[in-house]
């Protein structure tokens, strides 16, 4: 992997590595399956010629690969993305419950969506993207701007209302501008987090974004453990605190952004993931990251994945699948972890 | 003396905003009036159809019900206040109405397509389903909160939000499933909406209102002391636990059934009481009739809004009103830490 070879005593890489060597053919797995089985249930010779000898004429081939394919293939990329940023976040603002579906960055994505959609009908897919980001950054600048205006408004749990509150207001605004325009119709696809409306090509222009977020976080990610041990013993350390903070923040709104874009609100991965990670492989940021990223693409494929068979044949929003693993971990982690203390 | 006096003056000034509103939701919308065809058609005067159909049938039956929710919510707000001496309780934040309003989806969902046929029998008892889910939001969220002998404040509105999510999810799934003349119906609960008012719902919630708001308002006292710490209160020879498990359950009894008719509206319950104690000060018996006049007066302005602001398109009335809700919230947040 990129995250650097050297070894120091504190690395426990044993688990981290065969997390990495495993996720592969966990992916490779999830991909096949999510492409064999939905409304209609393909063969699997079906499925590789669809992949070797294209046929546009072919029903078959058509979903396979218009549909089924880009959609487990943006299940995987947002589930790392996702997962990520959570990881990030969590690291820099030592708030156990920072995710960014719980402190505004989706829904500052979404109220920029939802104005785009109203004054640039028509806007192409890189300047959704683009809005997109721009709305991450907004969210994500008005529940910290608000955050530390407060006295203790940067704790885990105070942060969380602050986010959530600032977040329905944002999505209540979008809901509003929806009404008044008439999109509420097109509005919804993006709020209900429709994975299977990902194409090939948003997918195409998505992935080189969200790696630059991802890239940043990786390089971020040893600076990310010394943060997490608090700004004190950061600056101590000769860490500058603060442009370490302004890039992983910026590696979070280009990945939450795009992730966004792409599939819409999906909570909880954000928050759920990095937290199992951190149990699996500790605290270091430079496995951190990377796990993450996969343990987060395996579980919104396999949400997705879900979402096709839990009420079949008819679908279930994947936020849905998401939200009924996610709230038990969440009240799990109010439970355990309490209001004052640091991640 | 003086705080009687007080206490009438304010609930005059709201009676007379309240009345205020109501005419000017009565006489506006897609068929203007004139005051006399609207009086006129009250008292049964001037017998247009036109005019009686819509004041009847339309305008009518949702002011009244915006009225009451918002009365019920108001004084529910307060009763959850005091009981958690927490300022920035309120049943929406807590998820208590999105668990009556979970309760009431799942209870349209196992009669799908037979509401109709259940007719006002199905909407009599949905005050009931959505009483149980509103009880048992509140045990989950007690269970969670609770914790070393004390209610954490920030713990309480943190696990009120995720149990209102899942809750939230929960009504989404099944709303879903529905045939969608239901869904139409259910999707109402996901975010507050009174459109489909008419007068049997207005039957359903009535009888709660009726029997509950007295039962909060004769133990309104009782709040007053819960401010105080736990073991003067119990010196004193009240059964606290007792008291408040009959204030919470009237509370949500009064959440249930407005829920029902209306769906989810938070932040009326946050609202009401606040503005009410900077009216009229610290006693309950002066706080709770306040409140309810606040969130009368919100509810119906924030409907209005909702009806009147895009139309031809309709705002759910929930939007309106956390797009007022949450400033405040927040304004709540910054005050209460300076």
């Amino acid at each position: 992997m990129i995250t650097g070879k050297e070894k120091s005593a504190q690395w426990k890489p044993a688990q981290p590595i065969a997390i990495l060597i495993v996720a592969p053919f966990i992916m490779v797995a999830v991909v096949i399956l999510s492409v064999l089985y939905g409304a209609k249930d393909m063969s699997f010779s079906i499925v590789l010629d669809a992949i070797l000898h294209y046929d546009r004429e072919n029903v078959d081939h058509a979903i396979i690969v218009t549909s089924r394919l880009p959609r487990v293939l943006a299940a995987l990329l947002v589930g790392a993305f996702l997962a990520i940023s959570g990881a990030v976040m969590q690291g820099m603002t030592r708030n156990y419950l920072a995710s960014p579906s719980i402190m505004g960055v989706t829904d500052g994505s979404a109220f920029f969506i939802t104005i785009a959609m109203i004054l640039l009908p028509g806007a192409s897919n890189l300047t959704m993207i683009m809005l997109s980001m721009a709305g991450s950054a907004f969210g994500a600048l008005i529940v910290f701007g608000f955050g530390s205006l407060l006295r203790g408004g940067l704790s885990p749990v105070r942060l969380a209302i602050i986010g959530t509150v600032i977040g329905t207001f944002l999505s209540s605004l979008s809901a509003l501008m929806a009404t008044y325009f008439q999109i509420s119709q097109d509005i919804s696809f993006w709020y209900n987090a429709k994975l299977h409306q990902a194409d090939m090509d948003m997918l195409l222009l998505a992935l080189p974004l969200g790696l630059v977020g991802f890239i940043l976080a990786l390089l971020l990610s040893g600076s990310l453990t010394i943060l997490s041990l608090g700004d004190e013993t950061a600056v101590s350390l000769g860490q500058r605190t603060t442009v370490v903070k302004a890039l992983a923040m910026i590696a979070v709104i280009a990945m939450t952004g795009t992730a966004v874009a792409l599939v819409g609100k999906i909570g909880f991965v954000g928050l759920i993931i990095p937290h199992i990670t951190r149990f699996l492989v500790g605290v270091d940021y430079r496995w951190l990251i990377p796990c993450s990223g996969v343990i987060g693409a395996i579980f919104l494929a396999c949400c997705d994945l879900a979402s096709r068979f839990i009420n079949y044949p008819f679908e279930t929003p994947i936020g849905v699948v998401t939200a009924i693993i996610g709230v038990p971990f969440f009240l799990y982690l109010i439970r355990t972890k309490g209001g004052g203390k640091h991640a | 003396m003086r705080k009687k006096k007080r206490l009438f003056g304010t609930l005059s000034v709201f009676a007379l905003l309240i009345v205020v509103t109501i005419y000017i939701s009565l006489t506006n919308g897609a068929f203007d009036m004139t005051v006399g065809e609207v009086v006129g058609t009250l008292l049964g005067t001037n017998d247009d159809p036109r005019f009686e159909l819509i004041i009847f049938d339309f305008r009518l039956p949702r002011i009244v019900i915006a009225a009451l929710v918002g009365m019920g919510l108001g004084v529910a707000g307060t009763v959850i206040q005091g009981i958690t001496r927490n300022g920035l309780a309120d049943s929406g934040i807590l998820g208590i109405n999105a668990g009556a309003g979970a309760a009431i989806v799942i209870f349209m969902f196992f009669f799908q397509g037979q509401i109709s046929d259940l007719g006002t029998m199905g909407i009599m008892l949905q005050p009931i389903f959505g009483l149980v889910g509103g009880l048992i939001a509140a045990l989950t969220i007690y269970f969670f909160s609770f914790k070393g002998g004390r209610l954490d404040t920030e713990r309480l509105l943190l696990t009120g939000i995720a149990i209102g999510s899942g809750f939230g999810a929960l009504s989404l799934y099944l709303s879903l499933k529905m045939k969608s003349a239901d869904f139409e119906m259910a999707t109402v609960w996901i975010s507050g909406s009174i459109y489909n008012a008419n007068w049997i719902y207005i039957l359903s919630m009535l009888p709660w209102l009726l029997i509950l708001v007295p039962v909060v308002f004769q133990k309104a006292h009782l709040l007053d002391l819960f401010q105080l710490e736990e073991a003067t209160v119990t010196s004193i020879g009240v059964k606290v636990e007792r008291e408040k498990s009959i204030l919470l359950l009237a509370s949500i009894g009064i959440i249930s059934s407005c829920v029902s008719v209306s769906g989810s509206i938070s932040f009326i319950g946050l609202m009401a009481p606040h503005i009410a104690r900077s009216l009229v000060g610290t006693r309950h018996r002066s706080i709770i009739p306040v409140s309810g006049a606040v969130g009368m007066l919100l509810v119906l302005i924030a409907d209005f809004i909702a009806k009147t602001a895009f139309a031809p398109n309709e705002i759910p009335v929930g939007i309106v009103v956390s797009i007022i809700g949450v400033p405040y919230f927040l304004y709540l947040l910054v005050k209460r830490k300076q």
